[in-house]
Order: C-alpha cells, then structure tokens, then sequence
C-alpha cells in the first residue's frame, strides 16, 4: 500500500458517494432525474463500496504492509487531517439536518414524508461523508506526487 | 529559529540539514510520514511529545535544541 493506492481506494468511495448521495437528494427534493432507482438501492452501492475499501485497508494494515509503510500512512499528523475533516463533516451534518428538518411540511405530516425525511437526512450525511473522503484523499494524492 | 507554529518555536530545518538528512530519512528514522516533518518544520503542526524525543534521539540533540516555547 502506498499513497497513491490508498488515494485510488478513499477517491472512489468518496466519488461514488458523492454522486450517489447528491442523485437522491435532488430527486428527493422534488428535480425528476428519471432513473427509476429505488432509494435503497441508491444507498447500497456507496455502502458496499465503502465497506470494501475499509476492509481491504484494514487487511492490508495487518496483514500486507511493513511496519514502515503503516507508520508513514497512519501517523499523528494524518490523524490530525482526518480529525480536522471529521469535526468539519460534523458541523455540516448539523446545520444539514437543521435545514431538513425546517423545511418539513408538518401540517401534513404522514408516514410517507417520515419516510422521505430519513431519506433525505442520510443522502445528505452520505454527501458530506463522500465530500470529505474526497478532501482527504486529495492530501494523499499530493503526497504520491511528491514521493 | 525557522518559520514556526505561534505556539512553538522550532529549528528543525536546521537541525536536520546540519546533520546531513533529507525529510524522508528523517521521517523513516522518527517513524512518521515526510509530510509530518514537513508540516513541524512549517509550523503547521506541533509534534506530540513521543515523535519530539523521537526527533531529538534521531539528530541526537536535546528536544529543547529544537523546540522553544516562543
């Protein structure tokens, strides 16, 4: 594992996300893309996906790599990018989820629109999340350049 | 004393030249990536006290040769 690999792997599941999350919630907001593809459907290739390439970083940290190779990728300065990144995400999911909610039509509030609301809270998180794969990988990409 | 972080001074750069490494060699000796080196030698980032004496053992100074509070 070098950075440029683990640039491929955190780029894709953030790219793939961030189309994905930002499909569903255009059409969850009301833009017809004409797709015909179901919600969960949407959510479970970025899932997958994500899944895959944390595993395979994990098996490649314990199993792959040289102790060498995991202390360059996985040191405190790199925890401090990713720590940075997450306060980051935190902070958007919150005013996110603070203008989901405010745009709700509760006067007509039914199961449906509950539905649709959870829908909408989770594409949303998922776009922030692929977002900030995508800011971290870019960091690792850089660095594959310079190495 | 090099461009340091507001909260620390450092003279790594100088350190480091003087002892005749490159940021990777140094990096591989404290067991860290080049760019945490870099970053402590920018300012950006103020190293924890583990990787500061790793630093020092490697250039076999004091951690106070390097590192000064401002």
């Amino acid at each position: 594992m070098g950075y440029f690999k683990r640039f491929l792997i955190i780029f894709i599941s953030g790219a793939v996300q961030v189309f994905f999350a930002s499909y569903l919630m255009l059409e969850l907001l009301g833009f017809n893309l004409g797709w015909h593809l179901s919600n969960s459907n949407i959510m479970f290739v970025p899932g997958v996906l994500v899944f895959l390439g944390a595993a395979y970083l994990t098996f490649s940290y314990y199993f792959l790599d040289s102790q060498k190779v995991n202390n360059a990728l996985y040191d405190e300065f790199t925890a401090l990018r990713a720590y940075k990144l997450g306060s980051v995400g935190y902070g958007l999911k919150g005013m996110g989820i603070f203008i989901l909610f405010s745009i709700q039509d509760w006067s007509n509030w039914s199961f449906q629109m509950a539905n649709s609301m959870i829908y909408q809270i989770a594409a949303f998180a998922w776009l922030v999340f692929g977002v900030l794969l995508v800011c971290f990988s870019v960091g690792d990409y850089q660095e594959s350049k310079i190495g | 004393m090099g461009r340091s972080h507001k909260k620390l001074l450092n003279n790594l750069e100088e350190l480091r030249k003087s002892a005749g490494l490159t940021q990777q060699e140094l990096s591989e000796s404290a067991e860290v990536s080049r760019k945490s080196i870099n970053a402590i030698e920018n300012g950006i980032y103020v190293p924890s006290t583990v990787l500061a004496l790793k630093i020092s053992k490697t250039l076999d100074c004091k951690v106070e040769d390097i590192f000064k509070l401002p």
